[in-house]
């Protein structure tokens, strides 16, 4: 037992390693709100090309809905190396895109951050999606029977609603996104758990690798509680509201 | 004869295997109120979203103020085509449920479509929505959500909201089936002020005596078709057709 404790919780380990660790968390932080601006914008594309009415657009709604299985299907650790094994040899791409180093990140960061959103902007189109199904379909009778394109109508009518609709889910996807964000270690991306991990080649001890994840607890305990408060909140509306129904 | 507001031809509408209009032929003239009624599930909701084109029939001609609206395969450009635009800037509809946009205020739900669909200014906007919900009794709910409001209120709300865009027409599809019934009167008391002030209007309605009072022409619709029509006394005091007696026998007698 105690042979355990000194393998994963050595305070004199995490003490003497903690400023590294931190380092790296918070790369895995600046990773996070990179790629949930990304996957957020890019999840609602696909969810309104998803929407987009008539014939003219089964082609399209196909191709989004291939893209959306094939993402959620493949195993993101596969999807990261992929790109970071692939996309550098791309000649016809301009260097700049290929081996990219913006904002003084170096290229694994973007790599991570570009199969980072490709798979979760389709977990997130799906959560989009059961929001913009959530929303009754008289609302959007009642918008096009007002005149509003379909286009106006998404954005004025459904999408606002179905936002306020799926908070849990969405606090859920972000969430595995913030752990996920981990994955990217393996391109050599010196975020906590590959900081982590030179700790424990250096020194046989795996208290730093503990202390990175430790440090994820921080942030998405607090997280599940908020999803729990906000699932318990949600359903105290619906019975409400069939409450008055009712009377 | 002037020229008919909206004119039915042989309209068709089908779900799946389900023929819900077979062959509607009606003619409504400016500033004539049509009542329209019937059993569940006999077409006349269908006929009234055909009207504007929420389900474009499949075969047939409607004609509004004289325009083709569904030009069908056959009208030349080889493909279907719904004048969508030209419909629905043209002809409101208030629904049994009301639809008003939860997340907007009351004046916000009245402004939006003028706004966005013809671009209007806030300032002309508002200020029109304010009379046109002081004219439905509700100047002092501007701000309200619509879930603060009873069902009478919020379909009222609905009508300042179809008639904001200045339609030509209007359609009641069972504008007071889901209410109250102490809140069916301060709704039909719009109806018939607006039919009063000359609005073409398609209402299809199960108050009896609305139609009897309001309605220039009632029709009977049965079975996707439309079964007899006339005048109020005609239709309602002396039915011709076996069906219409029977479905009005029900209704009264309850």
């Amino acid at each position: 037992m105690s042979e355990f404790f000194n393998q994963y919780f050595d305070f004199t380990v995490m003490g003497d390693h903690f400023s590294e660790v931190l380092e790296g968390f918070l790369k895995n932080l600046l990773l996070f709100a990179v790629v949930l601006v990304l996957a957020l914008t890019w999840g609602l594309i696909l969810a309104l090309i998803r929407q987009l009415p008539g014939k003219k657009f089964i082609p399209l709604r196909g191709l989004t809905i291939a893209y959306i299985d094939v993402f959620r299907a493949m195993p993101l650790l596969i999807v990261i190396l992929l790109i970071s094994g692939g996309l550098p040899y791309l000649e016809f791409i301009p260097k700049d895109i290929r081996i990219p180093q913006w904002f003084g990140q170096p290229d694994p960061f973007w790599y991570g951050a570009l199969a980072l959103t490709l798979v979760y902007g389709a977990y997130i189109a799906e959560v989009y999606r059961a929001g913009i199904e959530a929303v009754p379909p008289g609302q959007i009778e009642a918008a096009r029977s007002l005149g509003m394109s379909h286009s106006q109508a998404m954005r004025h009518i459904v999408v606002p609603q179905a936002i306020t609709k799926i908070p849990a889910p969405m606090l859920n996807e972000l969430n595995s996104l913030l752990k996920d964000t981990t994955l990217v270690s393996v391109v050599a991306l010196g975020e906590s758990l590959l900081i982590g991990r030179e700790v424990l080649a250096e020194t046989f001890n795996s208290s730093a690798v503990m202390l990175a994840g430790l440090m994820f607890l921080v942030i998405t305990l607090p997280l599940a509680r908020l999803v729990d408060y906000l699932i318990k909140r949600n359903q105290g509306k619906v019975t409400r509201g069939a409450h008055i129904e009712v009377a | 004869m002037p020229e008919a507001m909206v004119k039915l031809a042989g309209v068709h509408k089908r779900f799946g295997e389900l023929e819900v209009l077979r062959g509607v032929n009606l003619e409504v003239a400016k500033g004539e109120v049509v009542c329209i009624l019937g059993p569940s599930g006999s077409g006349k909701s269908t006929l009234l979203r055909c009207v504007n084109l929420l389900e474009p029939p499949e075969d047939g001609e409607i004609l509004l103020e004289g325009h083709d609206i569904c030009r069908g395969p056959n009208s030349g450009t080889g493909e279907q085509s719904w004048e969508l635009d030209f419909v629905r800037q043209r002809v409101g509809m208030v629904f049994q449920q009301f639809n008003l946009f939860p997340h907007k205020t009351v004046l916000d739900n009245v402004t939006l479509a003028p706004r966005q669909v013809l671009g209007k200014g806030r300032a002309e906007c508002e200020e029109k929505g304010r009379a046109l919900l002081e004219r439905v009794g509700l100047s002092d709910k501007l701000d309200q959500y619509p879930e603060r409001l009873s069902g009478g209120q919020q379909q009222r709300v609905a009508i300042a909201r179809a008639l904001a865009m200045e339609p030509h027409v209007m359609l009641f599809d069972e504008v007071t089936s889901a209410l109250d019934p102490e809140l069916v009167k301060e709704v039909l008391d719009v109806l018939r002020g607006l039919a009063a002030e000359g609005m073409t209007m398609l209402v299809v309605t199960h108050e009896m005596g609305f139609a009897r009072e309001v309605g220039d022409q009632v029709v009977f619709m049965d079975g996707g078709v439309i079964v007899e029509q006339g005048t109020p006394a005609d239709v309602l005091d002396n039915p011709r057709e076996e069906r219409t007696k029977k479905f009005l026998g029900l209704v009264l007698e309850r």
